[in-house]
């Protein structure tokens, strides 16, 4: 019988699922995902977790909750660093002993460190590490990496063509509702788990498609656009999420294609906190690109989501409006 | 009266329900400045009874624009023609009556905002974040506390000899600041005037950070009654502060606004369902959704049996099916 092994549908599940799923699935297991995020899950989650963390954290136990009764491994990788020189949130590092000791009934935890930080070649030793759980071939592992980064580079031509993230993962195609007025290009800042969660942002993507407007997001720049663009730092970013922001936001405030910039930021998120500020004074230096920044936490309430989206919206298209009557008279 | 054009403006808010009428020169008829009391089905009828009694036979309303966290309910029960958010509708309204003004500070009952205008044009807009400290609801709970009327807040204020911090970054604080402030003898003026000050310095922080306030400038929003925050406004920005004649109804004037112009450039019929419309029995009622795990809570408006709308699903079940009888509850 295939060994199972369960995968929360959260935090960096929207990055690397491609990957994970493909690589163990070439080692003969079974992957199992959590469900959609729910009130359920996320009522869970607040319930587990200790109360200061950000809610995409909170949710992580939820979506423990919702599968591990049905695998025999959870895969919980402590992640220190996914790129050279830069480390990602130290809650990731700390998620499998948060988990631990918090929930109770646990299948057997893969907690292999992921840390990318010295090396990218790391990746490899580090697959092999976790294939041992499931075989003890080399050979086999190695195919099985070898396969995933294949499947994960596919993911990412796609992302980068401005296919979002969720409708590979969820193989369905969301469209961009026609409506009267011009289309707009809205490029939308956050962490890949705020802006692919459907339940956490009241379905913001789909609701901005619906009006009209084409959704671009931090994950479709290419990483060598972004590596150029944050030279113009002073400094080395040290995180990686935060050089991803910034270099997209440099390259979205330059190409001259974007009429606006969300930023989504989960309430509590030391990241969001700094790289949030940041990037809106450099718009707002640099730039006449309306901006704006979106709060998301446990909430349910979905007025004041609407209405800052329906806000910022009518925003640029009045202003668009006035222009052009200003153009046709003088 | 004549039977010329006439428009309605209404704003279901947290704290206050408001209706506009306008006319054809876009001057108020009638305002009406009521408390929705966590009931804003009542306070709307209550409010279209009113004016159904002053005006049913003699004005003939051409527009609806509804607008507020509840301007859906409102354009289910009065049939809108327009349903616009609160930022549209508040820059709209005091353009019309501020020719050129840049800055719009408005303070509602559960929210604020700033919203920042360039040649006409909004190009900038905050709101208040996960936190309803500094609001109207804040002011409202601090004054029955300190057994004050709402209306005599400012007053009190503007008697105050030397001033008193109050920390403003939260309303739990600044109850905790105030009982110490009151326990070692401060006097109430100096209590309510540092309140003031804090609801200010706390709105500048969080809304206004890094913007360009420019005049001129115009507050509104029921708060704006209140010359407490209307002069601590003044002292912490140096400017002057124009309160616009409408200011506690802007909202639902600039939603008779849009509908006006809406209706007058698609020469469109309105939608509206005549003032009797509010006499009809409206219930809300509200259920928890048990077919998947997302337990959504579903709002259904009924009126004398009949499913008007229903929203609160995310997979759009329920809202789908609201013209649908048959399938009610």
């Amino acid at each position: 019988m295939k060994k199972k092994i369960g995968i929360p549908k959260c935090l960096l599940y929207y990055q690397y699922y491609p990957l994970w799923k493909v690589f163990f699935e070439e080692l003969g297991a079974e992957v199992i995902l959590s469900d959609n995020t729910t009130k359920k899950i996320m009522d869970d989650g607040v319930k587990l977790c200790v109360d200061e963390a950000c809610l995409p954290i909170k949710l992580f136990y939820g979506h423990v909750l919702n599968i591990k009764d049905k695998v025999d491994y959870l895969f919980i990788p402590r992640l220190t660093s996914v790129s050279k020189n830069e480390y990602i949130c130290p809650k990731f590092g700390g998620l499998p002993d948060m988990i631990k000791h918090t929930v109770k009934d646990l299948p057997k935890i893969i907690d292999t460190e992921i840390n990318l930080r010295k090396s990218k070649k790391k990746a490899f030793t580090t697959a092999l590490e976790i294939g041992q759980f499931f075989v003890s071939d080399k050979t086999k592992i190695k195919k099985a990496f070898k396969e995933a980064i294949t499947s994960y580079g596919e993911y990412r031509k796609k992302v980068k063509q401005g296919v979002i993230p969720t409708d590979i993962l969820d193989k369905k195609l969301s469209v961009v509702k026609k409506n009267d007025e011009n289309m707009l290009n809205i490029a939308v800042i956050g962490h890949s788990y705020n802006l692919y969660d459907k339940y956490t942002n009241m379905n913001m993507i789909e609701k901005l498609k619906n009006n009209g407007i084409n959704v671009i997001t931090v994950d479709m720049v290419d990483g060598k656009i972004i590596d150029e663009k944050v030279k113009q730092l002073n400094k080395q970013m040290f995180w990686y999420f935060g050089r991803k922001a910034i270099g997209s936001a440099y390259h979205f405030m330059e190409t001259g294609e974007i009429d606006g910039i969300i930023y989504l930021m989960a309430f509590g998120c030391g990241v969001d906190s700094f790289i949030c500020d940041f990037i809106e004074r450099k718009i707002r230096k640099n730039s006449e690109i309306p901006f704006i920044v979106l709060n998301i936490d446990e909430h349910t309430g979905e007025a004041g989501m609407d209405t800052r989206l329906e806000a910022f919206t009518d925003m640029i298209r009045w202003r668009y409006r006035d222009e052009n009557n200003l153009s046709a008279h003088g | 009266m004549e039977k010329n054009s006439f428009y309605l403006g209404i704003d279901v808010g947290s704290v206050s329900t408001n209706l506009v009428i306008t006319n054809e020169k876009d001057e108020v008829v009638e305002k009406l400045y009521l408390r929705t009391g966590g009931q804003p089905i009542n306070a709307l009828r209550k409010g279209m009874q009113i004016l159904a009694d002053k005006f049913n036979k003699n004005i003939k309303i051409s527009g609806v624009g509804t607008t507020g966290s509840g301007r859906q309910l409102a354009s289910v029960i009065t049939g809108a023609d327009v349903v616009k958010n609160e930022i549209t509708t508040h820059a709209v309204a005091a353009q019309r009556l501020v020719t050129g003004v840049k800055t719009i500070l408005e303070i509602g009952g559960q929210d604020s905002k700033i919203i920042l205008l360039k040649k006409g044009v909004v190009y900038d807009f905050a709101m208040n974040t996960v936190c309803a400290a500094g609001t109207g609801s804040f002011l409202d709970r601090q004054a029955a506390r300190l057994e004050i009327s709402i209306e005599d807040f400012g007053t009190y204020a503007l008697k105050s000899k030397s001033s008193v911090r109050i920390a403003g970054r939260c309303a739990v604080f600044a109850e905790s600041d105030m009982i110490h402030k009151q326990q070692t003898g401060h006097s109430v003026e100096d209590i309510i005037n540092g309140l003031c000050e804090a609801l200010v310095r706390n709105y500048l922080n969080n809304l206004a950070k890094g913007k360009d306030i420019q005049e001129p400038i115009v507050f509104q929003g029921g708060v704006a009654a209140n010359i407490g925050i209307v002069s601590a406004f003044k002292k912490a920005l140096g400017k002057d502060i124009i309160i616009p004649k409408y200011y506690d109804v802007m909202g639902a004037y600039g939603a008779a606004l849009i509908a006006k112009d809406k209706i007058e450039k698609q020469n469109n019929i309105t939608k509206f369902y005549g003032f009797n419309a509010a006499k009809n029995d409206y219930k809300a009622k509200s259920m928890e959704c048990g077919d998947c795990s997302n337990l959504c809570e579903i709002i259904e408006i009924t009126s004398n049996d009949e499913v008007l709308a229903r929203w609160g699903d995310r997979c759009g079940k329920w809202s789908d099916t609201k013209s649908n009888k048959e399938s009610a509850g």
